[in-house]
């Protein structure tokens, strides 16, 4: 119809993709290509040799990149959980101006730097801490709890902490965008509030849960802060190690890593992608 | 027409109920906020500040050209991200729904999120090196808008999946073409969905230091110069004491930015 | 910004462009236009450069940047460092990646009139002696060494008694009420020196071991992990203060500075004197490497590094951090009440004199680049991932 302004649009789609392909594409092929170099002394010299990968997966550095997949999962679904109620009140059960004001009492907390938020965490779950001094005073235990912190549990709770304030909103964007006509017409057909909830809200929320699943799991998986302070002894996530690799100046293993977890991580959503219909979760999003 | 209407069973129990919860999220949510105001009353210790609390260390910021250096970058950095991010998701959003390859596109957009920070940040320091990018604010800017694009990128997806494009062929057939169709039609649709890209990648890009140490050469961020001074000489009162002002400058100016906004476009649920 | 503002500069032409430019500028324009990045990881900074920008005529800029090894290296080989910071102000013993990576300028100290007006350099810094490691690398000077240090560990006395012995650190008395911190060059070092002494392994140098003896090192560690031993490993400042002044702990291992900030939050803890010796180490300045640096540019450099072991910077550096610097600065503090109050004069000098007191003790340098440091790493690394139970 239009050739001209068609490509002039499609140049200006594309200008995120040419973005992101420019800036990151260019460095992730380095990474990929230096996995395989080899070390000699301080520098690195070109070689086709899979010493790092086997360095890394045939060593106690895969148990910290199972642990760091597992704990995204936990906090991912322990977020979701907590998150899922709070949206879906604030998309259907509350005035506009209400939902609004949570929304952005929401937001606020992340203006303090997160290492101080974190390590406010750690003030308040210490052995003579308030939470403590609380359930003794209360005469809930006796003696300081250990586990609150330096633990699985500080880990977790840091971690839910930090990022499920991020799930909330795709949420309840997911969940506000729902035609009420539906649920009405759900209502009318005669299904109870239940029903209603699983066959109708659930499913059209998904665009909003793929999203909040997505920014609990990358933040939890990649956080460096919240182990270091939060965690036991010596308790690490795959961020910490490849900062640790990197500290002896060690390319190549830091190389292996990133891309063994960036291939992981590309291997789960193509898996999703290929065992869910996009449609599920893009919504109308993929047009017509 | 108000969703609110009353709902078969389980009303008023339920409202309560997830009141309750909502709350009490909240509450944990702002629970580790209540440490720093006290930390920025005194050196001494939570008694003693407690006791002979002290502003000293609000007009102590000023007096700190690293600081308030850090601060001009941290702003001018989140400011520009924050506008930037949100047109480039919606451009990707769009490239989604009109070209042909939605996975790949999806795929591409999301691909900052699969790596490691140190590694990004690492190796978009060497490309920058390569073509000759010096370390300055525009190189944070650049890997912190790469780093926000994917949540940004989603989030708008997120807004876009209710809406029903039929809208806009609508409006084409009346008259209308694309950029009027969207500009009118799609966009106070999918509003709270852009300023919510633009809050994140602002939050984000305010929050990013392990990316934003490597590129930012000569320049502290508020980040940076925080993690530093918390890893080799501690925290002062000061430092609290930003954060606290922080806290409340921000409440002011982020709900005014939102009931400017509109807050929410649709009519009200 | 700075950088741009150099390299207008630079851009201006050759030396008679410079002097016709200078000579055209007020005096303060010319001071603005000619800054110096300094890098520093926090210890370095004074808060007030005044007196050397009066002094010299350049202004300093300092960026904040992280101790760790990749945290320098990298951000001085990709993050465009070379061309963007001047000096960087780290603790020492990094020359040799640093040289091997063409990163560092050698220093000559001829330009430096305070380089011989301090004595600690001839004491302790002398090629020959281990703290040379600190500044040196093949018998040149790369590294201007601002302060020096000597480590243990410290205590909560009313819970433990007087401590005199790493061995306290692995005491079961103890358990779950120590911390490490994240460092296989600190108490990885630490530890090795206690295993030595007491006879439980076989070490010959603690501060160059071979991967065979790291493990052993890493292995006595990991039993005493599972034994519960230590409360958590600590990687910051702030974190190493908190676990003292919240009690969380009763022993741990960390930097003498962590004593007086608790104690200015009122909790009272001991930095020990180990029988063992001190964990000795040095801050130092190097000159980052950069072909295209003008020599006015250069001739501000090293009056900035003279600054650094200068009396004023030294004395302040002393009192705001607790550490030692230069022979001037306690008689500099002493003789300018304008400057320092009597009562900061006399805490100078009792720091200055306890930190003497520790290198007479000894110790053994810090090895913060040891042969076989990729071993350390993963080693460490093991004794992290260990399981506690």
């Amino acid at each position: 119809m239009r050739p001209a302004s068609w490509t002039w649009r499609n140049a200006l789609l594309g200008i995120p993709l040419a973005f992101v392909t420019l800036l990151l594409v260019a460095p992730l092929a380095l990474t990929f290509v230096i996995s395989f170099w080899k070390r000699v002394g301080f520098g690195i010299r070109p070689d086709l040799s899979l010493a790092s990968y086997a360095s890394f997966l045939g060593g106690v550095r895969l148990a910290i990149l199972e642990r760091s997949l597992i704990v995204a999962a936990e906090v991912t679904l322990i977020g979701l959980l907590v998150a899922y109620p709070i949206a879906w009140f604030l998309a259907l059960k509350t005035s506009a101006r209400a939902a609004r004001i949570v929304l952005l009492l929401f937001t606020i907390p992340f203006l303090v730097n997160y290492v101080i938020r974190t390590f406010s965490w750690s003030y308040l779950l210490s052995r003579t801490g308030p939470v403590n001094s609380l359930f003794i005073a209360s005469g809930l235990t006796d003696a300081p709890l250990d586990w609150l912190l330096y633990s699985d549990f500080a880990v977790t709770v840091g971690l839910v902490m930090s990022y499920m304030p991020f799930m909330v909103f795709p949420l309840w964007l997911a969940i506000r965008g729902i035609d009420p006509r539906l649920i009405h017409a759900s209502w009318l057909l005669g299904a109870g509030p239940a029903r209603t909830f699983v066959r109708v809200v659930l499913p059209l929320s998904m665009p909003g849960v793929l999203a909040a699943c997505i920014f609990g799991f990358v933040g939890a998986f990649g956080d460096s802060a919240v182990p270091v302070i939060l965690g036991g002894t010596g308790y690490q996530l795959i961020g910490n190690e490849i900062t640790s690799t990197l500290d002896v100046l060690n390319y190549p293993l830091a190389a292996a890593m990133s891309s063994v977890v960036i291939a992981a991580m590309v291997v789960l959503v193509g898996v999703w992608a290929s065992l869910f219909d996009l449609r599920t979760f893009l919504g109308k999003a993929l047009g017509r | 027409m108000k969703a609110t209407r009353p709902h078969p069973g389980g009303g008023a129990l339920l409202r309560c109920t997830l009141w309750v919860w909502t709350v009490c999220a909240l509450l944990l949510l702002y629970l580790p906020m209540l440490p720093p105001p006290v930390f920025s009353l005194g050196d001494k210790g939570v008694a003693d500040a407690l006791k002979n609390p002290s502003v000293a260390a609000y007009t102590a910021i000023w007096s700190q050209p690293v600081l308030l250096q850090a601060m001009r970058n941290s702003l001018i950095v989140a400011l520009v991200v924050g506008a930037v991010t949100p047109v480039l998701a919606v451009l990707a959003a769009m490239a989604v729904r009109e070209w042909r390859i939605p996975r790949t596109v999806l795929l591409i957009n999301l691909l900052p999120l699969f790596i490691p920070g140190v590694s990004m940040g690492l190796a978009t320091a060497f490309l920058f090196e390569r073509i000759g990018l010096p370390p300055s604010l525009l190189s944070i800017c650049l890997v912190n808008i790469l780093w926000a694009l994917p949540f940004a990128f989603l989030v708008v997806l997120t807004a876009m999946s209710q809406f029903d494009p039929v809208q806009l062929e609508a409006a084409w057939m009346l008259g209308a073409n694309r950029w009027r169709a969207f500009w009118e039609i799609e966009l106070p649709a999918i509003r709270p969905g852009i300023m919510g890209a633009a809050t994140f990648s602002m939050i984000l890009s305010f929050n990013e230091t392990a990316r934003t140490s490597l590129v930012q050469g000569a320049n502290n961020t508020v980040q940076t110069y925080i993690w530093s001074t918390y890893k080799q000489i501690g925290l002062s009162s000061t430092l609290y004491a930003l954060m606290t002002l922080l806290i409340l400058v921000t409440l002011v100016l982020v709900f005014g930015f939102w009931s400017a906004s509109g807050g929410l476009s649709r009519s009200d649920k | 910004m700075a950088s741009f503002n150099r390299r207008s500069f630079i851009a201006a032409g050759g030396a008679t462009g410079t002097a016709m430019l200078g000579s055209a500028w007020p005096q303060w324009a010319r001071a603005q236009a000619l800054k110096l990045n300094f890098a520093d990881i926090g210890v370095g900074d004074p808060g007030d450069w005044s007196k050397f920008t009066a002094a010299s005529g350049a202004g300093v800029n300092l960026v904040a940047i992280g101790n760790a090894p990749s945290a320098i290296v990298n951000v001085l080989l990709a993050g465009g460092g070379k061309s963007t910071y001047d000096v960087i102000n780290i603790v020492g013993g990094m020359q040799k990646p640093l040289v091997e990576n063409g990163l560092i300028d050698e220093i000559d100290t001829s330009r430096m009139p305070n380089w011989a007006k301090n004595g600690y350099l001839k004491d302790f810094f002398a090629p020959g002696q281990p703290g040379f490691n600190f500044i040196g690398e093949k018998g040149k000077i790369y590294g201007v060494p601002s302060v020096l240090q000597g480590d243990s560990f410290a205590y909560l006395p009313e819970a433990t008694g007087p401590l005199d012995s790493y061995g306290a650190l692995f005491d079961p008395k103890f358990k779950g009420y120590v911390a490490l911190e994240d460092n296989y060059t600190t108490a990885g070092q630490k530890t090795a020196l206690y295993l030595k002494a007491s006879k439980l392994a076989n070490i010959a140098n603690p501060d160059n071991m071979t991967a065979s003896e790291f493990k052993t090192v890493v292995d006595f560690l990991i039993e005493r992990k599972r034994a519960g031993q230590f409360r958590t490993l600590w990687s910051s400042f702030e974190q190493a203060v908190n676990l003292i002044v919240s009690k969380e702990v009763k022993v741990i291992d960390c930097w003498e500075p962590m004593v007086g900030a608790a104690a200015a939050k009122g909790v009272k803890s001991v930095y020990a004197q180990p029988k063992e010796g001190y964990l000795l180490w040095a801050m130092a300045a190097y000159i980052v490497r950069n072909p295209a640096r003008t020599a006015d540019q250069t001739k501000a450099i090293y009056a900035l590094l003279d600054f650094l072991i200068g009396p004023w910077y030294g004395a302040k550096i002393t009192l705001t951090r607790s550490y030692m610097t230069n022979t001037q600065a306690v008689p500099y503090a002493k003789a300018t009440p304008a400057e320092f109050k009597p009562d900061e004069a006399k805490k100078i000098a009792a720091i200055d004199e306890g930190v003497k007191a520790k290198f007479k003790r000894g110790g053994v340098w810090q090895n913060r680049w040891p042969t076989a440091v990729e071993a350390y790493e993963s080693e460490w690394a093991r004794f992290k991932a260990a399981p506690s139970r």
